[in-house]
């Protein structure tokens, strides 16, 4: 989706400045042939990294999995958690979806969910912040 | 912001502080300035020395006016369930540190406030770049009971300010003597390293005859070596490594005196490091993870910092790890990486291993500096199972075990792709 974005709008210029400069027109116009080419890419690909983001609460952990090419899976405990953080960006709240942050006391722990529904994502940190506390072992 | 007549009632540290801190900013100050004085080159002798004199006078009387003021806003309070610091003249600071979250105590002597027998207190939590909150300068005896107090809070203990005993029944585990510490340095890959580079670098300089190159190269390199000898060699001369009721002391330093306490329970796990010249000897380092230590890269430096033993025989670190991780483990099973991660590390795959014990995780690497490292399984924050594409095509896979950052890492790299998926499974399973 980020990817998309600008590689439209350097597509869009490239075409136009080739409308302007006759001479070299074909330069532009390849440029944005690939750019528009990156874009299509880019677009399929965002759709391939959406899915390949999930989540499952199961009694004791909770597991979290990503990436298409970097495939990573990775196992919270709850009673691990330090706290829950929920971000919406403005494009993101445009949407109605937030992203979900667990943090341990481990830096790599790096476990972000992007992407969830808003009523889901406080329905999730609610849940995930009472099951830590009641498992609470911390560090 | 709500107790506002708290924060009056508090009380200051040391008066002494103010100078203290004003003579260490001072001097900060002052290099800062004679740097833009001489870097002015017009004038004769009398403005170079002019200049350095109102530097020397400009940055003391800077640095003492910060240092007062610095002072005469912080104050700190402690209740029934908290420590509590406001300091700050424009923006106003306050810190509240819960006695649970305490993750270690420690009392440093920096070596200006030694020579006044002043020191500070550092109070380590978990979580972020700030975790540490420092709280300088008192007598060193009022820091002590301070830590004493803190200590016994942290453990949920209520004990009265003044009463019991002055400090807690200690044993000697050891006393490293400050020439194994000399030797053991000279002997360490990285002091080797510089000393060699710098000897290329000489001679190079020699046989080419270009001074430039000598010059551009010693400074670097002696640099670096200097660095080593005066990191290792004064922060841990007289390295004291003792067992007291609640966790371990190390005390350490020549110039700037250190006393650590790290609490039985709060350590997240061990390395142990045999760079390769030690392994020749039998020599060890120890290495600690607490949550909270890593997260500095201040004067003392978070390699100092977490040092659990600086050198030891094999039979003295056992020993030590023994109170710190559950030991007499039985082995439960080993993976090593296949010989299809040769790709990774063309020589080092043949010397890695993560062992499941009961109760810790042990992984080693490393054919030059070997480091092996144990997380005990309820000390473990998350565990990851990950696989990028050339791990895909070669059919192997890296489990991960997490822990707050610092020497401590478990990993379980490019190992066979089912058996990696097994172990992070069982990893996942394991709790205690």
């Amino acid at each position: 989706m980020t990817g998309v974005v600008p590689l439209v709008v350097l597509a869009i210029a490239l075409a136009v400045a080739a409308a302007l400069v006759p001479g070299w027109a074909w330069l532009p116009a390849l440029g944005a042939v690939i750019a528009l080419g990156g874009a299509v890419w880019a677009w399929r690909w965002a759709e391939r990294n959406r899915r390949s983001w999930g989540y499952v609460e199961t009694d004791e952990e909770l597991l979290i999995t990503s990436g298409v090419w970097f495939r990573r899976l990775v196992a919270v405990p709850y009673g691990r958690m330090q706290f829950v953080d929920v971000q919406a960006g403005p494009l993101q709240r445009l949407y109605g979806i937030a992203t979900v942050t667990l943090h341990t006391a481990s830096a790599e722990t790096a476990a972000a969910i992007p992407g969830v529904r808003s009523d889901e994502a406080t329905r999730l940190r609610n849940r995930l912040t009472e099951l830590g506390e009641s498992r609470g072992a911390g560090v | 912001m709500s107790d506002r007549a708290a924060e009056d009632l508090g009380r200051r540290t040391h008066p002494m502080t103010g100078l203290v801190q004003g003579l260490l900013w001072g001097a900060a100050a002052f290099v800062a300035l004679i740097g833009s004085i001489l870097s002015r080159r017009d004038g004769g002798l009398e403005s170079i020395l002019f200049g350095v004199g109102g530097a020397a006078v400009g940055g003391l009387l800077i640095g003492l006016l910060a240092g007062y003021v610095s002072w005469y806003f912080t104050r700190f309070v402690i209740d029934g369930t908290e420590l509590r610091i406001t300091r700050g003249f424009l923006t106003k600071q306050s810190r509240r540190i819960p006695f649970e979250r305490i993750q270690s105590v420690d009392v440093a002597e920096p070596f200006i406030a030694r020579i006044v027998g002043l020191a500070e207190l550092r109070v380590e939590m978990a979580g972020g770049n700030e975790s540490r909150t420092t709280l300088r300068y008192l007598p060193l005896n009022d820091v002590r009971d301070l830590r004493r107090l803190l200590l016994a809070r942290a453990h949920g203990e209520e004990i009265a300010d003044d009463t019991g005993p002055k400090d807690d029944q200690r044993s000697l585990i050891t006393r490293v003597p400050p020439q194994r510490i000399i030797v053991g340095t000279l002997l360490s890959l990285d002091f080797l390293g510089a000393v060699l580079a710098l000897i290329c670098v000489v001679v190079i300089g020699v046989v080419s005859q270009q001074v430039l190159i000598v010059l551009g190269g010693v400074l670097p390199f002696g640099g670096a070596v200097v660095q080593i000898v005066a990191k290792r060699i004064l922060e841990q001369w007289d390295f004291t490594l003792s067992r007291g009721a609640r966790g371990l002391r190390i005390e350490r330093g020549l110039l700037s005196r250190t006393s650590q306490t790290i609490p039985y329970d709060r350590v997240q796990g061990i390395a142990i490091k045999e760079p390769f010249v030690w392994r020749r000897l039998g020599w060890q380092r120890l290495e600690v993870d607490v949550a909270g230590y890593a997260a500095q890269g201040d004067d003392s430096g978070s390699s100092s910092t977490s040092t659990l033993l600086p050198i030891s025989d094999p039979a003295l670190a056992e020993a030590v790890i023994a109170e710190l991780v559950p030991s007499r483990t039985e082995q439960i099973t080993t993976d090593r990486p296949t010989r299809r991660s040769r790709l990774f590390a063309p020589i080092g795959w043949r010397f890695r291993w993560i062992e499941a014990r009961t109760g810790v995780v042990v992984s080693q690497i490393g054919w030059i500096e070997r480091t092996t490292c144990l997380v005990p399984h309820h000390k473990s924050q998350s565990v990851e199972l990950r696989q990028g594409p050339l791990q895909r095509w070669r059919g192997v896979a890296t489990v991960e075990v997490h822990t707050p950052p610092g020497p401590v890492d478990v990993d379980g790299d490019h190992l066979d792709a089912t058996a990696a998926r097994r172990f992070w499974e069982e990893q996942v399973a394991r709790r205690t």
